[in-house]
């Protein structure tokens, strides 16, 4: 669709006050100066925009049509007091231009709603053809698995479509992975640990041909599964505990979103239902409150999102938000980029901006209650709203009425001084401290608010929820023009793509939100990309690579399926299991293709150098959880118990600074446990240190793959960082306690680290290692970044007391001395980390 | 006169021809001569070029040129129309003077940078492909913006034709880039072997875990023992890719540990030279450090270094935003230019100032300005670029390139060339196909070179 420059006004067909001719002079005279967006939304009212006038500003909106006395407008341009009167900086309006407007607002205060046109145009040209052709578009099919030559090969039918692929190509697949390799893979890939050497033994001791299919049953029954296969949909769910850019507030509650994660797929709660709880939770039904609590939860999923808090207009924070959530939904459930029809048509997929906008009144409809608003420079509590936090249901008022309606009066009485102090000529000067006049009023009444929001407020006292709720005025929302906010184009019904047919979704609901709808239409049986997109992401996890490379773009920019039969075999698969991602995971991994050694074999590699055709079982990189989780099991100090909440819950909804001292505190507390990753503070621009280096998610979009870098930076993290040192002396520690001869010592460090028993050569090697290091050994000087650190971490300090002066200096996390005792543990502290530094140690076979 | 012999032979049709089918042979004959050891050791180029190094200068949301280094008179006397393709037309709230011998026109933005005028070669032709920072950020550092398969970015390919000076040293360093629009991807190495990625450290010189945490001896006894066991591996069947740049990650960081510490202490630095760039701790001194950063990592043999100052993408606040973000740049920058001048840098370093697109003409709301991809600017300076030059121009109004038109993958193709690299030499076999920087395309432009 383009958009012409015809801008046509709907005209009042009565003799009131003209709008053009009589209000907007006075508006654009008299108030622009301070409220439009040229300027500054003062108290973020905007008098240049139709949407902005109507929807106010901090104090609500400026008019109420055809009550005069009751608007805002008037009230404020009369006030009797100068300080309060409208316009601040110049003189009153005249008697005549306060009649205009009175009489303006008690006739309806009509503003013409201005709309552009819009005309068909050369890029939706293509649409009907791309939707007829675009592989992604047609209809899952449930192909039969093809004949192979080598029936003797395949175990399932998965195997069946890769030989077949093969067979084409003349190239065999090579042969099958040794038991060690598979029960490491397989433990890996299912828990993102691996098994400790009593788990090896056992699956190696069952001789059984079920063995396997054991073991596989049992890594799916482990809470670990969840908590390797939760991460993942987090990756996807671009999760993180605080806004991101701009201005870092935290999300204290974000971890119960992670927790539901977790928790639904150890239930392995079905995809489609999973999905419906985070687009819809709230409108669904429940049972129990619990089961309230747990679905307003799961739109965490839309809340928790970056947001850009650091802007002027609300109309434009929303629509950034609503973009935000678009793109969040339809890259993670159906891998298409549609929030690039937020300014045009889409350029390369059949998504015209009519739909965007379809799918933005779904969300303009809803209430993003991740408890934050915007502002443009602001500090303290200033972008903190507790109205827009949803309740959990355990909360309970604990003050008493007098000591509330005492300190509401206190409260009231610190805002007005502080207010009528505030930018006056007599605040601004600087008293005798050398600060302004007006800062202790400033001070006090924040100091009150903390206080008053420490006894009243759910979010506070920690029984906050950040998600969505249908919004309180549910309506369809125009088409923006280039996608800014304030030029208005047509109205776009509320509905979904049409980029591809979903026969029998039901109609949306037009007295809600239509969340509900969407999520129905997503996860319909016949939605032909929900289900490709999912099994194509757990083959990625499982494969190394998707069918569909990129398993975040099905779109015409994105990849084609190396495999289309088997992707949409899998599909129907998936629908048949009941949408069950574990179900789908014991049926990738019961394949023989699954359990192929990685070797290489250079005829392979001369015509498939990529292994897009599954002829070996692709190495992978452990991620940076899976290194850090690793290290520590294998140093006998992971915490298998799940800790409570997050160190962010700690924090309030206020800015804090990537190098501040609330950084500081958090990550000291991540260097401090020894939990799961997935448990660690996940604050948007302040990774725990020991993740750092592999990689780590970037929490600002949907992220259906991880990168797998080779950098010296890895290396410096396991040669010098205090994490691996830490871990390598305890294990250390472990093995000089545990005694036995040197070369028992060894072949236990090997086993405990990289599952297996070290050739003769190596055990050689170490033997020599150890002895020879002790003998060199002297006690190294203290790293000059050592500092010393708190015997339990620091507590996350209060808000800086000044928000006008925040002290800017770096504060660098605590690093704690590593010491190992003498010459003999230092030198198995370095043969420990060695074993971690070493290639193998990184890499899943 | 040799150089430009060989530089014109080289981009003869004849040559062109008869270097067809020997796509790879300068990589493969080092090799044979023993570079597959020393992957990041020291190549030949292809023919022989003045521009040893690059320092890139990324502005990164699209700085808008037509506020600071792109005069057009034409906004002025056109003002308050509608330009092509609608919106006002709205000229520099700026004021623009000319510089130097070669009258270069800078605006009050940028009255340090103005200085070096004569140094600058202008290249005013370029466009590109996606008007979004994402794609167009990404496209800008390696020719591609097909989110289907990651390409290496530039500084990866040319520390793969050319090897690093400094073995001490990574021979790809990038400050402080952006951690979205392509992140990593952006001194990502693809399917370049994994050494050649570029080493990110932060704006105040960190990185993480570089100080050695024992004794070098005893530390390199341990890394004996870790590298045997890689080695090992290596040589097995089932040896993943990137093991080999394991092996080699673990001796640049080695080397690290002693060399870039210092390396990266800007206290050592005389105070004229702390005064000259501005360098100061904080967000508001960061682009100064990056700079003096630069010219010691250049200095120290680093191949390709990329400093990145953020927050040009004003579709609001242009005015002020400009006034700001100039403020961090022009002095450091300058600063930049004339110590590399003032040490003899300049004849070997090729410096390129710039962003992923460019901005509107056209006004976008009250202050702002929205992203144009059919016409603007760059500045380089240094070794291989002519002086005091423009080459290509944007029409008047300043919205589409009309002359000197230059894609991305010319750009590219051309900055290869100045350093001695053929564009359709330069290839990498993956995947079935040899790949190159410029993938399918790409021009030399050799009317801005110094011959």
């Amino acid at each position: 669709m383009r958009f012409t420059g015809l801008i046509f006004v709907v005209l009042p067909l009565w003799g009131g006050v003209d709008f053009e001719g009589k209000v907007r002079p006075i508006l654009v005279g008299r108030c622009y100066a301070c409220h439009s967006a040229a300027t500054k939304p003062a108290g973020f009212l905007r008098v240049d925009d139709r949407a902005g006038f109507f929807r106010g500003g901090d104090s609500g909106p400026a008019v109420v049509p055809g009550k005069p006395e009751a608007s805002l407008l008037l009230q404020r341009i009369e006030h009797a007091d100068p300080r309060r009167r409208m316009p601040r900086e110049s003189a009153a309006l005249s008697a005549e231009e306060i009649a205009t407007l009175r009489r303006w607002i008690a006739e309806g205060a009509v503003w013409p709603v201005e709309t552009l046109t819009v005309a068909p145009a050369r890029n939706t040209a293509g649409y009907p053809q791309l939707r007829a052709k675009h592989w992604a578009f047609q209809p899952v099919q449930n192909p039969a698995p093809p004949a192979v030559t080598n029936r003797g090969w395949p175990a399932t039918a998965i195997d069946q479509f890769l030989l077949a692929k093969l067979e084409q190509k003349q190239l065999k697949p090579v042969g099958d992975a040794d038991r060690l390799t598979l029960v490491r893979r397989v433990t890996y890939d299912l828990t993102g640990l691996p098994p400790t050497p009593a788990e090896v033994d056992s699956f190696l001791a069952d001789k059984s041909p079920q063995a396997y299919a054991k073991l596989v049953d049992r890594l799916l029954a482990s809470p670990r599964f969840g908590e390797r296969w939760g991460r993942h949909w987090l990756d996807v769910a671009r999760y993180g505990e605080s806004s991101g850019p701009s201005r870092n507030i935290p999300y204290p509650h974000a971890w119960r979103y992670r927790d539901y994660v977790l928790d639904a797929v150890n239930r392995d709660v079905p995809y489609n239902q999973f999905l419906q709880e985070q687009i819809a939770g709230g409108l669904l039904p429940a049972a129990t409150p619990a089961e309230r609590d747990r679905l307003l939860i799961a739109t965490g999923f839309l809340a928790l999102g970056p947001k850009d808090v650091n802007q002027r207009f609300k109309e434009r924070f929303q629509m950034d938000n609503v973009a935000e959530q678009i793109d969040t939904v339809t890259r993670s459930t159906i891998a298409l980029t549609v929030s690039c029809a937020r300014c045009h048509d889409h350029k390369f997929d059949p998504i015209p901006t009519a739909d965007y906008y379809a799918l933005a009144g779904i969300f303009t409809s809803t209430e993003d209650a991740a408890g934050v608003r915007n502002k443009m420079g602001g500090a303290g509590l200033d972008y903190y709203d507790p109205a827009r936090l949803l309740r959990h249901s355990a909360y309970q008022p604990k003050a008493d009425p007098a000591t509330l309606s005492r300190l509401e009066a206190e409260l009231a009485t610190a805002k007005a001084k502080w207010e009528a102090i505030r930018g006056t000529p007599e605040g601004l000067k600087i008293a005798a401290n050398g600060r302004p006049t007006q800062q202790p009023f400033r001070l006090q009444y924040e100091k009150l608010q903390k206080e008053w929001l420490s006894l009243t407020d759910h979010g506070t006292l920690g029984y906050a929820i950040h998600g969505v709720r249908d919004a309180q005025q549910i309506a369809d929302t125009n088409i923006r023009v280039r996608g800014e906010a304030e030029l208005l184009g047509p109205v776009a019904p509320r509905g979904f793509l049409t980029a591809f047919a979903v026969p029998g979704a039901p109609p949306l609901n037009r007295a809600q939100s239509g969340r509900r709808e969407l999520a129905q239409w997503l996860t319909s049986d016949r939605n032909p990309l929900t289900t490709r997109v999912m099994v194509n992401r757990i083959w990625q996890h499982l494969y190394g690579e998707g069918l569909v490379k990129t398993v975040d773009n099905f779109g015409l920019t994105g990849d084609r399926p190396s495999h289309p039969e088997l992707l949409d075999y899998l599909a129907s698969q998936f629908l048949a299991d009941g949408w069950s991602i574990k179900k789908t995971v014991r049926r990738l991994v019961l394949s023989r293709s699954y359990r192929l050694a990685s070797t290489k074999v250079s005829e392979n590699v001369a015509v498939d150098p990529a292994n897009r055709l599954v002829w070996r079982h692709a190495p992978r990189r452990l991620d940076a959880e899976e290194v850090r989780d690793s290290i520590l099991l294998s140093s006998g100090r992971l915490q298998l118990n799940p800790p409570p909440a997050s160190a962010v819950r700690a924090l309030s909804m206020i800015e804090m600074r990537d190098n501040g001292p609330e950084s500081r505190a958090i990550i000291e507390q991540a260097d401090g446990s020894l939990a799961r990753s997935v448990y660690l503070p996940l604050l948007r621009g302040v990774t725990p240190r020991a993740l750092e280096a592999f990689d780590p998610v970037a929490q600002t979009l949907v992220t259906g793959q991880r990168d797998a870098t080779t950098v010296p930076t890895q290396a410096l993290f396991l040669m010098n960082s205090t994490f691996v040192r830490q871990q390598s002396l305890a294990l250390a520690g472990e093995l000089l306690a545990e005694g036995g001869s040197a070369a028992e010592r060894i072949r236990r460090a090997y086993r405990r680290i990289l599952n297996r028993l070290p050739t003769p050569q190596e055990l050689d090697r170490a033997a020599s290692f150890v002895p020879e290091y002790a003998a060199a050994y002297r006690p190294p000087p203290p790293l000059s970044l050592t500092l010393p650190v708190a015997a339990k971490p620091a507590a996350p300090p209060a808000a800086p007391a000044d928000p006008d002066n925040v002290d800017r200096t770096d504060s660098r996390p605590a690093e704690p001395e590593i010491r190992p005792a003498n010459a003999e543990a230092a030198a198995w502290m370095s043969l420990v980390q060695a074993l971690y530094a070493s290639a193998e140690f990184r890499f899943v076979l | 006169m040799l150089q430009t012999l060989s530089l014109r032979r080289q981009f003869s049709r004849r040559a062109l021809l008869r270097s067809a089918g020997a796509g790879f042979g300068h990589l493969a004959l080092s090799g044979l001569l023993g570079a597959a050891n020393q992957p990041l050791g020291v190549k030949a180029p292809h023919f022989r070029a003045k521009a040893k190094r690059v320092i890139f200068l990324f502005m990164e949301g699209a700085i808008s040129t037509l506020d600071t280094f792109e005069y057009k008179p034409a906004l002025q006397a056109n003002a308050g129309k509608t330009g092509p393709g609608g919106g006002t037309i709205t000229p520099s709230r700026f004021a623009f003077q000319q510089y130097g011998q070669s009258g270069a026109w800078f605006s009050e933005l940028m009255p340090n940078i103005a200085k070096h005028a004569d140094e600058f070669c202008f290249v005013r032709g370029l466009h590109t492909d996606t008007p979004a920072h994402p794609q167009a950020v990404v496209q800008l550092h390696t020719g591609s913006a097909n989110a289907a398969l990651t390409r290496p970015s530039m500084g990866s390919w040319l520390l793969y034709g050319l090897g690093t000076e400094n073995q001490d040293l990574p021979g790809y360093v990038t400050i402080n880039p952006p951690p979205n629009f392509g992140g990593a991807v952006n001194y990502g190495s693809a399917f370049l072997p994994a050494h050649y990625q570029g080493t990110r450290i932060s704006d105040e010189g960190y990185l993480p875990n570089l100080e050695a945490s024992a004794a070098a001896d005893l530390q390199r006894r341990q890394l004996n023992l870790i590298q045997s066991m890689n080695a090992g591996l290596a040589k097995s069947a089932q040896a993943p890719d990137p093991v080999e740049g394991i092996i080699e990650s673990y001796e640049l960081a080695f080397r690290m540990q002693g060399k870039v510490p210092e390396l990266l202490d800007l206290s050592k630095e005389p105070q004229a030279v702390l005064d000259a760039y501005g360098v100061k701790p904080g967000p508001e001194g960061s682009f100064a450090r990056q700079c003096l950063m630069a010219r010691r990592l250049s200095e120290a043999g680093v191949r390709f270094v990329e400093i990145c100052q953020g927050g040009w993408d004003h579709h609001t606040n242009l005015h002020q935003g400009l006034i700001a973000r100039s403020r961090e740049v022009d002095q450091a920058t300058a600063a930049l230019l004339a110590d590399l001048k003032q040490r003899g840098l300049l004849e070997d370093t090729l410096v390129i100032f710039g962003s992923e697109f460019g901005r509107l003409p056209m006004a976008q709301g009250f202050d702002g300005r929205d992203h144009n991809i059919t016409g603007y600017s760059m500045i380089l300076a240094g070794a291989g670029v002519k002086k005091g030059f423009r080459y290509g121009a944007t029409d008047e109004l300043g919205v589409k390139a009309v002359e000197g038109r230059m894609h991305i993958n010319d750009l590219h193709a051309t900055l290869l060339a100045l350093l001695g690299l053929h564009h359709k030499q330069l290839t990498y076999r993956y995947s079935g196909r040899d790949f190159r920087l410029t993938d399918v395309a790409g021009e030399v432009h050799m009317g801005l070179m110094d011959l």
